[in-house]
């Protein structure tokens, strides 16, 4: 009678002895891979992108990636770019191997896929097709831009706490992310997309690109001197 | 009976041509002080059951295990997946070589305190030092045995310390690591310290440590007041034990088995729960994304390398060890008579508690690494969505510039980023605006000066993302001539003070609140950050010269 | 040593001996053994020398001098390194062994400055030898292990480290970056030359 439980004791440990015991809590984790096999999106994300763009691809202090509208915005291509070369006139740093950061080409390519995969969704724009996203080098009207910002923009930037047009600012975003905010918005800030920016009118492309290249007429040959009255 | 009958008649025929029931005997039926037969002594007899312990399993990995630096690693995965239970016996021996050196420095206490270590006794803790650098020996080439970038990197700080090493340094490291890098050699040269020379040496050492006890006798249970005498302790301790005595085996033994079968039954349950050590990386030297940490009981090291001034690194590497090893083996032959009691030694009592304590709190430090720069913080660590929500857009581009510029490597916000300097959760409260200009810009106090690495207008904005950093309700820091300024711009209406930097707007209102609320607000406290060095608080005194020199006539 | 040091007391112990019972030996007889006995001795003390040579000699093979494990090895085509930049590089060391496995992958960082110019440091920290990585955006080198921080020269620019980051000896032959690299730096094979903090100076034997 006090045998039967001692001969299942027994037997269950000889089982779990002869599968090699891998259910115990010590049994080891999956070995060490080098991190250039490492293709988890969210591990790739959270190592290289959270710390700008945020834990959940929004709330961060750069460009939201979580936001639908963007993802639809940019090809495959521009994203790859950016994230492989960095982006120009920007703090965003070449992440590509050849271009002396860390991860190889499958690993961008994985990020990309991820960032889809995670956050797109289907009609972004609501059947409205938004402005290109490329800002073209040339056919921006600052004054033209100036009318529109004042129109559109100004009745939320006015205080100089949610001032875009100061020249320390502006010298440090590009053109091309002034462009992508201005189109996709920043949902996680409660900040409009083209198509609210005014109710019932959407911003042109020619709108957009004169309001950037009015913000880009403010940059200053020496932004962010601390004394500029004493040199 | 005629079954034992015959047993015995083979006994006998084994014994009369070994001879080991005499001597067998005697030693377990030699008498002991009664007092003696404590859980006090349990210790050394625990050490050595674990040193059998890992002999055991060591030589069973020994089976598997392929002592060569390109397939050592391999090896060892192979034994934690591939081989049923081979990770059970890594975690054993891993585990068994923690309570080892955890036992070990026990007993050294124990004995210490209960001065067993004068006459007769002088030799017997000699020979214990010995056993303890030889275990510590054993755990650091084990480390070395686990062929990982753990130990890759490891191995390098060996050579990096053996070659602080006068004249000889450049040769000591090619005969350590047995070349010029650390290669299939240094395995090779490591392996047969932790598999033969160490081992040889610690269970000879042993067997005469044992020995000695034996001959020389237990220690007695020490008493305020019986102080050690060379003329009498031999006869006192003659009478002790055998007017007041009690034979070794049973009274004193159980204890020493139960002990040490108890030790052993935690190794194993700790081996099930917390499993094996690695093999962390592959010792790849190309994967430079590593962080390398020593193993539990050398993380003091690993802490002390840390703190130590540079100066005093190298006098101290090389000079300190023989020093310590000296001095614990020639203490017993200075202090062999007098009391042995901890009641009337309260210097000694007084060492151990500073060695405990300093062991711990560097062992502590050590499992954290404050030191040490968080490689992945800049691009990992995320700002709270609630402060990036209040930001301006500008201070969100000083934020990103803080994450960009590797700030975060080393200052911690909210909890998260590295340690090396202070967080910066509220140093808008500790630093003027000046001052963190000037403290990025120029550095100091073991911060490089970004000085030439950041533009005017990254400076600007991450300075004003840094003022964002302070608790509700609380002000952030101003220069007294700032607060002057302002003071002045709210009595007298015309004309405007031209405010500090262009793109402090936002900074100056702010300012002017605090005016409003806190009228004679402390100007800048001195931060009371690690960091802070006297020449830093010298130059806070400069810039608030220099900015009043600046402002007084403007206002 | 050892051996001829059991010989001997050995030979004190056999001595002691011989005097605690002298009884039954006649004195021609005792200084016989003994010559006998001294002869063994000697004849023993000679092979274990002509033993103890190669020992010793093997035990000491690897203690050479660092211009012994040195050679020039290329680092590739210069063009992989553009201008303005610090990359990573990696080598096979020219000293090897044939169960090195991995650790024989050497890695370093590789300074572009102009056209021709360029410094490699080496990846260990001078402090304890541990990996330092480069960050390009803060032009900071930084080291995981005790927060050593170099500058972009190489120079020391926060933590222990007790001088610059190690450089190797460079040149560039038809187009390639060759290094003068075969063993691992540390303080004693670069550091006895370079007495200030900084980085070693000209062409002073440097890394490697």
């Amino acid at each position: 009678m006090r045998i039967r439980p001692l001969v299942a004791v027994t037997c269950a440990l000889a089982i779990s002895m002869l599968s090699g015991c891998k259910s115990l809590p010590g049994y080891p984790g999956p070995a060490w891979q080098p991190p250039q096999d490492q293709m988890n999106f969210h591990a790739l994300y959270k190592t290289n992108c959270a710390a700008c763009h945020g834990a959940t691809g929004q709330d961060g202090t750069a460009v939201p990636l979580a936001n639908p509208e963007y993802l639809a915005l940019v090809d495959d291509a521009t994203l790859r770019k950016v994230i492989s070369d960095g982006m120009p006139g920007t703090m965003m740093p070449a992440f590509a191997e050849n271009d002396g950061g860390t991860l190889t080409d499958k690993q961008v390519d994985a990020i990309i896929a991820g960032m889809r995969k995670a956050w797109s969704q289907p009609n972004p724009f609501g059947g409205m097709t938004p402005p290109a996203y490329a800002q073209p080098a040339t056919g921006g009207n600052p004054q033209q831009g100036r009318q529109d910002y004042i129109t559109y923009c100004e009745s939320c930037h006015e205080s100089a706490h949610d001032s875009v047009t100061n020249p320390t600012y502006l010298a440090l975003v590009s053109d091309q992310t002034l462009r992508t905010i201005i189109i996709a918005g920043r949902p996680d800030l409660k900040q409009p997309d083209w198509r609210n920016d005014q109710a019932g009118h959407p911003l042109t492309d020619q709108e957009v690109t004169d309001i950037v290249s009015y913000l880009g007429s403010l940059r200053v040959a020496s932004p962010g001197q601390p004394y500029p009255s004493h040199p | 009976m005629r079954g034992l009958n015959e047993l015995k008649k083979v006994y006998d025929w084994f014994e009369m041509r070994i001879g080991f029931e005499k001597p067998v005997k005697e030693a377990a039926m030699h008498p002991v002080p009664k007092n003696t037969a404590s859980w006090w002594y349990v210790f050394g007899s625990a050490a050595f059951t674990l040193l059998m312990l890992q002999v055991f399993t060591g030589i069973l990995l020994a089976l598997v295990y392929v002592p060569s630096a390109g397939q050592a690693w391999q090896s060892l995965n192979f034994l934690n997946h591939n081989l049923p239970l081979g990770w059970y016996i890594r975690a054993v021996h891993g585990w068994g070589s923690n309570f080892m050196v955890a036992v070990v420095l026990i007993h050294m206490a124990q004995v210490f305190l209960f001065g067993a270590y004068k006459y007769p006794r002088e030799l017997t803790w000699m020979v214990g030092v010995l056993l303890l650098l030889l275990t510590l020996g054993m755990a650091f080439t084990g480390q070395v045995m686990r062929f990982d970038q753990d130990a890759y990197w490891g191995l390098g700080i060996g050579a990096m310390i053996t070659s602080r090493m006068p004249f000889i340094g450049g040769q000591l490291v090619h005969l350590l690591l047995g070349g010029p890098i650390i290669g299939g050699a240094t395995l090779s040269h490591f392996f047969a310290l932790h598999v033969f020379i160490i081992p040889a040496a610690l269970l000879g050492l042993a067997g005469l440590h044992v020995w000695m006890v034996l001959r020389l006798g237990i220690n007695e249970w020490p008493m305020p007041g019986r102080a050690v005498k060379r003329e009498t302790y031999l006869e006192e301790y003659h009478k002790l034990t055998h007017e007041d005595g009690v034979p070794f085996v049973p009274v004193a033994l159980w204890k020493d088995i139960v002990f040490s079968s108890g030790i052993i039954l935690a190794v194993l349950v700790c081996a099930a729960i917390f499993g094996p050590h690695g093999p962390t990386g592959m010792p790849n030297p190309t994967y430079i994304h590593t962080d390398p940490k020593p193993d539990f009981f050398f993380l003091w090291i690993y802490t002390s390398l840390a703190f130590l001034p540079p100066w005093m690194e190298t006098p101290l590497l090389i000079i300190g060890p023989p020093i310590v090893i000296l001095a614990l083996l020639g203490f017993p032959l200075l202090a062999s008579e007098g009391e042995k009691s901890w009641h009337r030694r309260p210097v000694a009592v007084l060492v151990v508690m500073i060695l405990a304590v300093g062991w711990g709190a560097l062992t502590d430090l050590g499992t954290y690494t404050p030191w040490s720069p968080h490689m992945d913080a800049w691009s990992s660590d995320t700002i709270a969505p609630k402060q990036v929500e209040a930001m301006s857009p500008l201070e969100r581009q000083g934020a990103v510039v803080f994450q960009d510029k590797q700030c975060r490597n080393c200052h911690q916000v909210d909890g998260h980023g590295g340690m090396r300097g202070p967080a910066l959760d509220d140093v808008a409260t500790t630093l003027t605006r000046d001052q963190l200009i000037r403290q990025v810009l120029q550095g100091g106090g073991n911060m490089p000066a970004y000085g030439k690495n950041l533009s005017p207008a990254e400076v600007d904005a991450l300075v004003d993302y840094l003022e964002t950093l302070h608790k509700t309700g609380q002000k952030p820091a101003v220069d007294e001539a700032t607060q002057w300024t302002n003071q002045a711009a709210k009595t007298l209406p015309a004309p405007p003070v031209p405010p500090i930097g262009n793109a402090g707007n936002a900074m100056t209102e702010q300012q002017l609140q605090a005016e409003q609320s806190a009228p004679m607000q402390t100007p800048a406290k001195a931060p009371a950050s690690a960091t802070t060095t006297q020449a830093q608080t010298k130059t806070q005194a400069k810039t608030h010269h220099a900015v009043a020199m600046n402002m007084a006539p403007g206002a | 040593m050892t051996e001829e040091t059991n010989m001997q007391s050995e030979h004190s112990g056999n001595l002691e001996h011989a005097h605690e019972q002298p009884g039954g030996m006649t004195k021609a007889e005792i200084s016989r053994r003994w010559l006998l006995m001294k002869i063994g001795i000697a004849f023993n003390g000679i092979v274990g020398l002509a033993l103890a040579v190669p020992i010793v000699g093997y035990l000491l093979g690897p203690a050479k001098k660092d211009s012994y494990y040195k050679s020039w090895v290329s680092l590739g085509d210069i063009e992989k390194y553009p201008v303005g930049t610090t990359r990573l590089a990696t080598y096979v060391n020219p000293w090897r062994s044939p169960t090195d496995g991995q650790t024989d992958d050497i890695a370093c960082w590789v300074r572009r400055t102009g056209q021709q110019q360029f410094t490699v440091f080496a990846i260990n920290c001078a402090h304890l030898g541990c990996p330092v990585r480069w960050f390009p955006q803060s032009q900071l080198f930084m080291c995981p292990c005790h927060g050593g921080v170099y500058y972009a020269n190489g120079t020391v620019a926060a933590g222990p480290p007790p001088r610059g980051l190690f450089k190797y000896k460079n040149q560039i032959v038809n187009g390639e970056l060759q290094i003068f690299a075969g063993q691992m730096p540390t303080l004693s094979n670069t550091a006895k030359l370079v007495t200030t903090i900084g980085p070693c100076k000209g062409d002073s034997p440097c890394a490697g």
